[in-house]
């Protein structure tokens, strides 16, 4: 039921994929694909669903980032992973004014990452120290590049 | 009155932590005071970040395993097992029914393992020294349960991928089953000791009161969750391994302050009690292991997100494989990540005295949500 609304309400978007997932490969029950601009939208359709931000992270694609957020819902089993691909040197528009709770998120992703969030009210380092310059998760990092 | 007398009211900044009996653990909460009064409460964290998400992609899959028992110490068995079902789902590989029963048996006595301590410490927080010392009295048998049968007492490292290593024998489930009813023999002291005490309910009833909105917007999972009366359990809501052959409950609250979530939170040892007790009873003969377990781990490219309920919360994995040795991504969506994000709204207008009540009653683990 819930993926049904889910789906008539990301429909109109115009997002490049909403397709049914593979639950028992990925435990996925809806896979999305969207552009960056059209995040803020797809988070405040999932937030009147009742879903919940379950996760949120980047992948480094080495040519570019992929960033994936999960949404569960506490009444209904439907996982949604919303994947946003996003090229190198770009910055992401935040969602924290629709889930504070991807606050941490956002910071976690700018920390380990290096990706810029619009409009974030906070955009600090949050694992790393204030003062390390530079981010672990990119795939050009190497464990002894830190200043240690 | 502030300003007759020519003083301008002022608000001062009172730093907690990071090394702090009450935020068990390495966390700093920077507060802004005024008088006795939060007006603002921001958590720094990061202290114990050991890159466990890095390690992962610099590791084969079996390399990566020993990590899980390290990242929420206190419930370590739910952390392997998760990220045993990740990998199984990423293989294809079916586990043998009885291997399944041996994990629920020692995921729940590890979940008790984990309720129980906290249960200790918490009360050690609001001023009660006595009931840790019961606590972990009662702890200690599960632990030594546990060692016997998985080699260690805290940083398990004991499920494989497709089954478990060592089979258990009737000696574990005589244990299992003394334990369950001593235990359950204590329920009436623990409840004559704190539950009726009516300083601890002065202290915890509508203090730290968490809402179902706050939930939604912030991810909080586990007894925090069900304390506001949500009956979400991924054992229950997305079931796995072989909880659905069991007969439990998922016991909620009905404000969602303190109080409801200490009561959640006993009310689940009890749940867990019946759960090993079943699963003694109805233990099946068999293999403890999948046949065809690939001498090398190397799955086809994929992503799959697996979740458990961990004592915390939701604990969920995404591991993206591009066909190699080692995974290429993993995230650890940690629950106390999500609960503690929550704790800066909690915080303010309390007083400062509240704050250590609130910070244990969420039940964080700080190497978990630092990873």
């Amino acid at each position: 039921m819930l993926k049904d609304n889910l789906k008539k309400a990301l429909g109109p978007m115009n997002l490049e994929k909403v397709a049914e997932g593979e639950y028992a490969k990925t435990g996925y029950h809806l896979e999305v694909t969207a552009q960056p601009d059209q995040m803020v939208g797809v988070a405040q359709a999932m937030l009147e669903a009742g879903c919940f931000l379950e996760s949120f992270t980047a992948v480094d694609l080495v040519e570019s980032f992929d960033l994936v957020y999960h949404f569960a819902n506490f009444d209904e089993l439907c996982r949604t992973a919303v994947h946003v691909p996003l090229g190198k040197k770009k910055g992401m528009y935040t969602i924290t004014q629709v889930y504070p709770g991807a606050d941490w998120y956002e910071r976690e992703v700018f920390d380990l990452f290096g990706i810029h969030f619009f409009n974030h009210p906070n955009l600090k380092r949050l694992l790393l120290p204030e003062d390390a310059d530079f981010h672990p998760l990119l795939k050009d990092f190497k464990a002894d590049q830190g200043n240690d | 009155m502030i300003e007759l007398l020519g003083v301008e009211e002022k608000t001062y900044t009172l730093n907690l932590g990071p090394q702090h009996p009450s935020t068990h653990g390495v966390l700093r909460v920077l507060l802004e005071m005024d008088g006795e009064f939060i007006t603002q409460a921001e958590p720094v964290i990061g202290y114990g970040h050991r890159g466990h998400e890095h390690m992962a992609e610099n590791r084969n899959y079996a390399q990566f395993l020993p990590n899980m028992g390290r990242v929420d110490y206190l419930h370590a068995l739910a952390y392997n097992h998760c990220y045993c079902m990740a990998v199984e789902k990423l293989l294809g590989l079916e586990v043998p029914e009885r291997a399944e029963f041996i994990r629920v048996i020692t995921n729940e006595l590890n979940r008790l393992a984990s309720h129980l301590l906290w249960f200790g410490a918490y009360l050690l927080d609001l001023g009660a020294f006595t009931p840790i010392m019961y606590c972990f009295d009662d702890r200690e048998h599960v632990l030594d349960i546990l060692d016997r049968i998985t080699g260690s007492r805290l940083t398990y490292c004991y499920y494989r991928f497709g089954g478990v290593p060592t089979d258990i024998d009737d000696e574990f489930v005589a244990g299992c089953r003394a334990f369950c009813q001593r235990l359950r023999s204590r329920w009436a002291d623990y409840d004559d000791l704190v539950t009726k005490n009516v300083i601890f309910i002065n202290r915890t009833r509508n203090v730290g009161l968490i809402t179902r909105e706050q939930c939604v917007k912030y991810g909080v999972t586990g007894p925090n969750l069900r304390g506001s009366g949500i009956a979400y359990d991924i054992r229950r809501s997305e079931p796995y391994s072989a909880y659905p052959l069991f007969d439990f409950e998922i016991p909620t609250g009905t404000r969602g302050d303190i109080f409801d979530r200490y009561m959640v939170r006993l009310a689940e040892m009890e749940q867990s009690l019946r759960i090993i007790e079943q699963a003694c009873d109805k233990l099946p003969e068999g293999p403890i292991m999948a046949e065809k377990v690939p001498k090398r781990i190397k799955p086809a490219v994929g992503e799959v997100y697996q979740a458990v309920e961990s004592a915390r919360g939701e604990f969920g994995m995404y591991i993206v494989s591009q066909g190699d040795v080692n995974p290429y991504r993993i995230k650890l969506r940690t629950p106390s990540f999500a609960n503690l994000s929550l704790f800066p709204e909690l915080a303010v207008d309390t007083l400062v005295a509240d704050l250590v009540a609130i910070l244990g009653s969420v039940d964080v683990v700080i190497p978990e949500i630092d990873r």
